[in-house]
């Protein structure tokens, strides 16, 4: 929602042209650069792996099974089950492995959704720019006004309760910030001068678009699509929590939903609620960080301040026998 | 006792690595009322370190040594509150690139009578004919003030921090490249302007730049900076035709003429690394006249007469000689 | 003259845009199978007379255009149909809900402002320090929240000391207007608390980034090199800069408040319009969440309008 904004304008501002040093080094080893200089990068990326590999993992390594009732409704924590039972008297931590997987598939097919229809609408405007830009972008705008999770709701409410249709509601409020970003991209990347070379040797569009100008940007894009899944998470809780999810799929969302229709707060019952959300919270913080980690190391900022707290130091000439000039 | 005096100035940057660049490297020099003195040097040598060192605006990262007198007194002392009390009053500064040096959300007039309001030298309406009088001074209708940065030229910009610079009336204007973002008609109308107002208003200038050309035309002697060091200081006229520092003579020869006979000698080589100590002569890599003592010994600022130092070994030969050339 | 320009620009642009949202509405419903959707004149416990004025009123015989522009007449009257569950007009339903969420939501926002405006300075000005990098990343944190997950942590933890359901005591018999205030204030506590905490996050380094760009800027060492002191400088002539930025953002966030509406109020039972809508999901109440749609979309797009004004006023650099 927010975070859709904050992608949007923000990074499509940083996706103005910036001198490059030496292309092709830069892009076969710009991830490595990224991870190594970066503290942020770092912890992003393992955060990420870490969901991404126990979604993985997840078959091999649920301690109990999510439909097997294993004990009373909310049972609390205890060495059997550190994260207590739900309302169903389910192992949580199995609940969470199992909703970790659903959410994260849900939230990289949404995004790969988003990418293919508002990066592909990104393409076709940034390279071809004229009337079909101005027009694209001009329905873009349209509905990047109209708020999200309200578009998302009659969507969903009328289309329809499944994990599918899910995905294409959330892919449906990330194209247009995706497309943004990509059309940015894609102008920058189009005026470069080999792309203008590879054009008057006659190369065709398509194959200066794959060829050139999507490596070209591609790490950055990289950065835009783990952005965007950090947003489809999120959505994709908030829509399960309305109600509007597939009510057959265990999510992080639906736990948190669950818990609250099943009054897990008055029953005290916080390891069904807080788990939960600290799991999607640390995805998206893994994201975002990995993410503007990316941004930053390939579009330097200017690290100039002109204020600051502290001022400069003063010391004593380091000979103070030196005759002075 | 001079307006300004800077004895023995050291900067260091701190670098990430933990290293330090030693970016000005024991400078020092004089300043009277009224005088025109340039400080000229290439791209990095540290000229606009010093400039604003004598307005105490280093970022953290830096560390200063030695010393910097306005009228006898002490002011780099490091606190900001003490600066404040010089800042545009005493010493004011016009800044390279005017484009961003006006905020563009207020008007020209507003920048103008915020110092004079903050120092408490006018107030109200007062401070506004003041401003008026000030762009009038500098060539700009009086109207103008009420415009914004953004519809004013380049050159019209650069007035304009001209006559804000002058709001409080200092008797030292700090110009760090004040024409390099300008066309050349401009720039000389500028420099006009400079020199004009210098003698006008028994204004010191302290003229930073690489372009000789600007140099000559405004100020009445120099000082020759090279690698964080001055290298040269004298009168217009003696640096041109007889320097005393083989990179003077080099520099002076690197600008073509109009009249285009010369041939452009450019300078090989690049200059030092600043993060690293310096043996001997900071210039000896790239000098054409460089022998051995060069390479060791480091050469001190030595009066050679008619106020001009140089630091150059050829003029203890020269001196010895009793003859010769630098 | 052309400061005008834009001013049409921007109302023309909010009118169509207004218009798409509108022309979506219909559509949606109207594109899917079931005759539940289609016809808003099935309200259940009604009587048949009734349903059939409103098939009269609606044109729900007529070909599809026409149903359009019959639809378009009816909301120019503020005819959004009935309501499926309480038969009442969906208009008065929803402006009711609106007055609710109004106070509750502007509290939230404002608090989230400006906490994002003192942090967001506060790290830029002593950007790298470890204060920097604890709220910078604090800000991330409560910006990765789901809100309705932290509007239940609220809720586990704070219930003890504030209301956590409505908007007001059903027990409060003949408040006085300051005791009717008073509970209404204590019952809007926490939820707008939960929106400060959801929303400042994103501000925070909103404002934070924008900060830093003006920071570095050459007329802030110019204010520096004139005497001006830090403080004074941070707030008249970085701020002022960073404002312009931080305003559109801000309004892009528009959307993001909406959604906070809505997950906040269905966690805390506020009689909003955020609730509404959950309501109307959860029952199928389906002209509801089209009448709801319709004015969280025009509200949306008015502020956003409000906003684009506003940034113009700031600015003086804009022209075509």
């Amino acid at each position: 929602m927010g975070m859709r904004a904050d992608l949007g304008e923000e990074s499509a501002k940083l996706q103005e042209p910036q001198p490059r040093r030496g292309r092709g080094r830069l892009r076969r080893s710009w991830l490595w650069l990224v991870v190594s200089k970066s503290f942020q990068a770092k912890v992003g990326l393992a955060v990420l792996l870490f969901f991404i590999t126990i979604a993985i993992l997840a078959p091999w390594i649920m301690p109990y099974d999510v439909h097997t009732p294993v004990g009373p409704p909310y049972e609390p924590p205890s060495w059997e089950h550190p994260l207590g039972l739900d309302d169903g008297g389910i192992d949580m931590v199995s609940l969470l492995i199992q909703g970790g997987r659903i959410s994260l598939v849900v939230g990289f097919a949404a995004t790969l959704v988003a990418m293919l229809i508002g990066g592909g609408i990104g393409i076709i405007a940034g390279y071809f720019g004229g009337r079909s830009d101005n027009i694209l972008m001009r329905i873009t705008d349209y509905f990047l006004v109209i708020p999200d999770l309200p578009l998302a709701i009659i969507v969903a409410a009328v289309w329809g309760a499944s994990l599918s249709h899910l995905i294409f509601v959330i892919a449906l409020l990330l194209w247009t910030t995706t497309a943004r970003i990509v059309r940015a991209q894609v102008k920058s990347g189009r005026e470069r001068v080999y792309v203008m070379r590879a054009r008057s040797l006659g190369a065709s569009d398509s194959r200066i678009i794959f060829r050139h100008v999507l490596p070209q940007i591609g790490p950055l894009l990289v950065a835009t699509v783990v952005l965007t899944v950090a947003v489809a998470i999120f959505d994709e809780t908030a829509l399960t929590f309305l109600g509007l999810g597939d009510p057959t799929a265990i999510t992080w969302g639906s736990i948190i939903e669950f818990a609250f229709l099943r009054t897990a707060i008055s029953a005290g019952a916080w390891w069904a609620v807080i788990p939960a959300g600290l799991c999607v919270a640390f995805v998206i913080m893994g994201c975002f960080w990995f993410g503007r980690a990316i941004e930053d190391a390939l579009n330097p900022r200017l690290n100039v301040s002109y204020l600051s707290p502290r001022t400069f130091r003063i010391r004593p000439l380091p000979d103070a026998e030196q005759e002075s000039g | 006792m001079s307006l300004l005096e800077v004895r023995d100035l050291n900067v260091w940057f701190d670098l990430p690595e933990g290293e330090q660049l030693h970016a000005v490297r024991g400078v020092s020099l004089d300043l009277d009322a009224g005088e025109r003195v340039g400080l000229v040097g290439e791209s990095g040598c540290g000229k606009t370190t010093i400039v604003l060192s004598l307005l105490g605006l280093l970022p953290p990262s830096a560390t200063v040594a030695g010393e910097v007198c306005f009228e006898g007194e002490s002011i780099l002392t490091g606190s900001e509150e003490a600066m404040q009390l010089y800042r545009w009053r005493s010493i004011s500064m016009v800044f390279q690139g005017a484009m961003n040096a006006l905020n563009p959300v207020k008007t020209v007039e507003a920048q103008i009578v915020e110092p004079m309001q903050l120092h408490e030298v006018a107030e109200g309406s007062e401070a506004s004919r003041r401003a008026g009088e000030l762009l009038e001074m500098v060539g700009i209708p009086a109207a103008a003030g009420s415009r914004y940065p953004h519809e004013f030229s380049g050159g019209m910009r650069q007035r304009a921090a001209l006559a804000m610079a002058l709001a409080c009336e200092p008797k030292v204007l700090l110009a760090d490249e004040p024409t390099t973002a300008l066309d050349v008609m401009v720039q000389a109308q500028i420099l006009e302007l400079l020199v004009a107002l210098a003698r006008d208003l028994d204004l010191a200038l302290v003229l930073v730049t690489h372009d000789l050309p600007v140099v000559a035309q405004v100020c009445e002697r120099a000082a020759v900076m090279y690698a964080g060091e001055i290298v040269e200081t004298g009168p217009m006229d003696a640096l041109f035709h007889s320097p005393r520092h083989p990179y003077t003579r080099l520099l002076f020869a690197a600008t073509p003429s109009l009249h285009g006979e010369e041939e452009v000698v450019s300078i090989p080589g690049t200059p030092p690394r600043l993060d690293r100590e310096i043996v001997g002569c900071p210039f000896h890599p790239r000098c054409d006249r460089v022998f051995d003592r060069c390479r060791v010994e480091h050469p001190e600022l030595t009066s050679l007469g008619d106020e001009r130092l140089a630091g150059c070994h050829l003029n203890d030969e020269w001196v010895g000689a009793g003859r010769g050339g630098g | 003259m052309r400061r005008a320009d834009y001013v049409i620009k921007r109302v023309a642009f909010a009118i169509i845009t207004v218009f798409v949202a509108i022309t979506i509405n219909f559509f949606l419903f109207r594109v899917l199978p079931g005759d539940a959707v289609r016809n808003l004149s099935r309200v259940p416990r009604a009587s048949e007379e009734f349903r059939h004025s409103l098939e009269v009123q609606f044109g729900l015989d007529k070909p599809l255009w026409e149903q359009y522009l019959i639809y378009l007449r009816e909301l120019s009257r503020g005819n959004m149909g009935v309501s499926f569950s309480n038969q009442q007009p969906v208009w008065s339903n929803l402006r009711e809900a609106l007055l609710n969420t109004i106070p509750m939501a502007t509290l939230g926002t404002v608090m989230a402002i400006v906490i994002g405006i003192v942090t967001g300075v506060l790290s830029a000005w002593r950007r790298g320090n470890t204060s920097d990098h604890v709220s910078t990343n604090l800000a991330i944190a409560f910006y990765s929240f789901p809100t309705q997950w932290l509007a239940l942590v609220v809720l586990i933890y704070m219930s003890a000391w504030f209301p956590s359901h409505g908007m007001t005591d059903p027990f409060l018999i003949d408040p006085t207007p300051w005791e009717h205030f008073v509970d209404v204030m204590r019952h809007m506590a926490l939820p707008s608390l939960v929106f400060a905490l959801t929303l400042y996050g994103e501000y925070t380094l909103i404002v934070r980034s924008a900060m830093l760009e003006t920071l570095g800027e050459d007329y802030v060492l110019t204010a520096r090199a004139k005497g001006v002191p830090q403080r004074r400088i941070v707030v008249r002539h970085a701020f002022r800069n960073a404002l312009l930025p931080t305003t559109t953002l801000i309004a892009l966030s528009l959307g993001y408040i909406v959604a906070g509406a809505i997950l906040i109020e269905t966690v805390f039972s506020w009689p909003g319009i955020g609730n509404a809508v959950y309501q109307a999901v959860t029952e199928r109440d389906y002209p509801m969440l089209q009448g709801a749609f319709l004015v969280l979309t025009i509200s949306v797009v008015f502020f956003n309008l409000l906003a684009d004004l506003l940034y113009f006023r700031l600015d003086p650099r804009i022209t075509e």
